[in-house]
């Protein structure tokens, strides 16, 4: 049980901002991206119970996309550095390498089958990204959300 | 923060007023006909400010005064720009006149003032009791002068939007990004005419000033690698320059500074790597002593790049070498005595990671997502073929492995 919580929490953690840091990410954000990138990976635990791989990577996409568009309102910073943390957790690094041994090996099918696997998530991963990247701005913003109530609230007081 | 202009009632900012101009019959002189603008935050009054406009098209800051709790913060100064940039639509000079104090004089002269003329005896004959400020009695009027024509140019102004939106397509940044910083800046700066056309590795700025002359500038970028860092600080800075806190000369020194910004340090690059590897390795299925191996591989890997990148080698050669060596290392590792049980796979998934180019990928995306499907499709096929590279380098390797040894299960 515990060991099954450091694995999947700390572990992506670490390897996340680790991975972050390569791209000279400012150290304020380390915290937030690890979340993303915890939280990516868990949703892609979660979801690969129940679905397959590309599945999987499509939901735990949309949740970290999701997550790095509230982050940068919030932090007030390019989502860029929010989106990488947290699509690296789901990158089929594996697919690449059982690609590639497959082909080197001459298991011509099981490597076009992985390969196509890889290209699946890496597809999932991309209309995750797309999906949630055409939701307007506005909505990620608080005022856009206290406005609303508002607005709900006037038009409750004017029905009356 | 905003500045708003005055016409009522100008006499309720007497109080500030008089922390510059210490008699109330000589504000009243210029108070009806000057202008006042009254910069404020949150409904305090923090600043105010009287124009006279002058007969011969010039104008003459009358009075400026800033409420004492809110002194030495820099109000002041942003009250100067922003009445300079006001006036230079109608005046070809704002004047200023001070007494002999030092710390008034070098404040207007930080602003771009310079020296123009002296009337004596003015407070003097002007005031009913002496003035002294730092010891030292008042008594000629020094006027100092600025030209206010040069502080709009749509050549700087473009040079300064181009500059950031440079500094943020090489580093990273989107170019959905890139094409808002040029249109915020150049629209806080009134230059209103502008149109952007971005590529990948290429930026087109052409801007209309009000004669309807074109500027255009042009600049191709190579390849470079991603600093995250620099495009996060050259945002701070434009959302400030929208905001109004920055001039131009000074937008273009701290963009200067930005670009200066080092990468992380070698040593701590190479063992974020390392423990990239190792976590991902992890992760993804590997056992803890292939984890602890794929940790070190990493690292060496990374030594490879990061000397790969000072000689500014192609990605072709570093992303090929470098799954080269993480195969050879982990094949080497499986063969050393007493750590057969070591599995290649599994060091090999974790140690590719820091090869992997994110940005590149995440910012495809990006592009394809926003419909930019040209730049997009760029940037994507430099990601996979970012993937194809390290997969060739790990295939390679581990081909000639099973030739010459006559392969080893895996």
């Amino acid at each position: 049980m515990i060991r099954d919580i450091v694995v999947n929490v700390a572990v992506p953690f670490v390897g996340t901002v680790a991975y972050v840091v390569l791209f000279n990410v400012p150290r304020k954000y380390y915290l937030s991206c690890g979340i993303t990138g915890t939280v990516a990976w868990l949703v892609y635990r979660g979801m690969s119970m129940v679905g397959s791989a590309a599945v999987a990577s499509f939901f735990a996409a949309l949740a970290a996309v999701f997550l790095s568009r509230m982050l940068t309102v919030r932090m007030r910073c390019p989502i860029t550095i929010f989106l990488l943390a947290g699509i690296i957790p789901l990158v089929p690094g594996a697919g690449i390498y059982y690609t590639s041994y497959y082909l080197v090996t001459d298991q011509l099918f099981l490597a076009a089958d992985t390969g196509m696997d890889a290209l699946k998530v890496a597809f999932a991963i991309v209309l995750g990204i797309a999906f949630v990247v055409s939701i307007p701005r506005e909505v990620f913003q608080r005022h856009y959300w206290h406005g609303r109530k508002r607005r709900k609230r006037l038009k409750d007081v004017s029905e009356i | 923060m905003e500045i708003h202009q005055i016409t009522e009632n100008k006499k309720d900012y007497m109080d500030i007023l008089l922390l510059a101009d210490p008699q109330e019959d000589m504000i009243e002189r210029y108070l009806d006909e000057g202008e006042m603008f009254v910069l404020s935050e949150n409904g305090d009054v923090l600043t105010v400010c009287v124009v006279l406009l002058m007969k011969n098209g010039n104008c003459e800051l009358k009075n400026i005064a800033t409420a004492e709790e809110y002194q030495r913060r820099g109000f002041g100064r942003y009250m100067v720009r922003y009445i300079c940039e006001h006036y230079s639509k109608m005046c070809s000079f704002m004047y200023v006149g001070t007494g002999n104090s030092r710390q008034t004089l070098d404040f207007y002269r930080s602003c771009g003032f310079v020296n123009s003329h002296i009337v004596a005896d003015f407070f003097v004959d002007n005031y009913r009791e002496p003035i002294y400020e730092d010891g030292i009695q008042l008594i000629d009027m020094i006027y100092l002068k600025k030209q206010l024509d040069l502080s709009i140019d749509v050549k700087k102004v473009v040079d300064l939007a181009l500059e950031a939106g440079k500094t943020i397509l090489k580093n990273g940044g989107e170019i959905f990004r890139v094409e808002e910083t040029i249109k915020h800046i150049c629209g806080r700066f009134h230059v209103d005419d502008v149109e952007t056309f971005i590529l990948s590795h290429a930026i087109f700025v052409s801007a209309e000033n009000e004669a309807g002359e074109t500027y255009t500038r042009v600049m191709h970028l190579p390849l470079s690698s991603p600093h995250l860092g620099i495009v996060a600080e050259v945002n701070n800075l434009s959302r400030e320059i929208s905001a109004g806190h920055v001039g131009i000369e000074e937008a273009s020194e701290r963009l200067k500074e930005i670009e200066k910004i080092p990468p992380k340090r070698g040593y701590f690059q190479v063992l974020a790597a390392g423990l990239g590897s190792g976590a991902f390795a992890f992760l993804l299925g590997s056992t803890a002593p292939e984890s602890i191996v794929a940790f070190f591989i990493g690292c060496i890997l990374y030594v490879w790049v990061l000397a790969a990148k000072r000689a500014s080698l192609s990605k072709i050669v570093v992303n090929i070498v470098g799954g080269a060596i993480i195969t050879s290392l982990a094949v080497l590792a499986t063969r050393a005595p007493g750590l057969s049980f070591l599995r290649l796979e599994g060091m090999i998934i974790g140690a590719i990671m820091p090869l992997i180019s994110g940005v590149a990928f995440v910012n495809a995306i990006r592009e394809i997502a926003d419909s930019d499907f040209l730049s997009g499709t760029v940037r994507m096929i430099d990601a996979l073929l970012g993937f194809a590279y390290i997969a060739i380098g790990v295939g390679v390797t581990l081909a000639g492995y099973h030739n010459i040894i006559g392969g080893v299960g895996v």
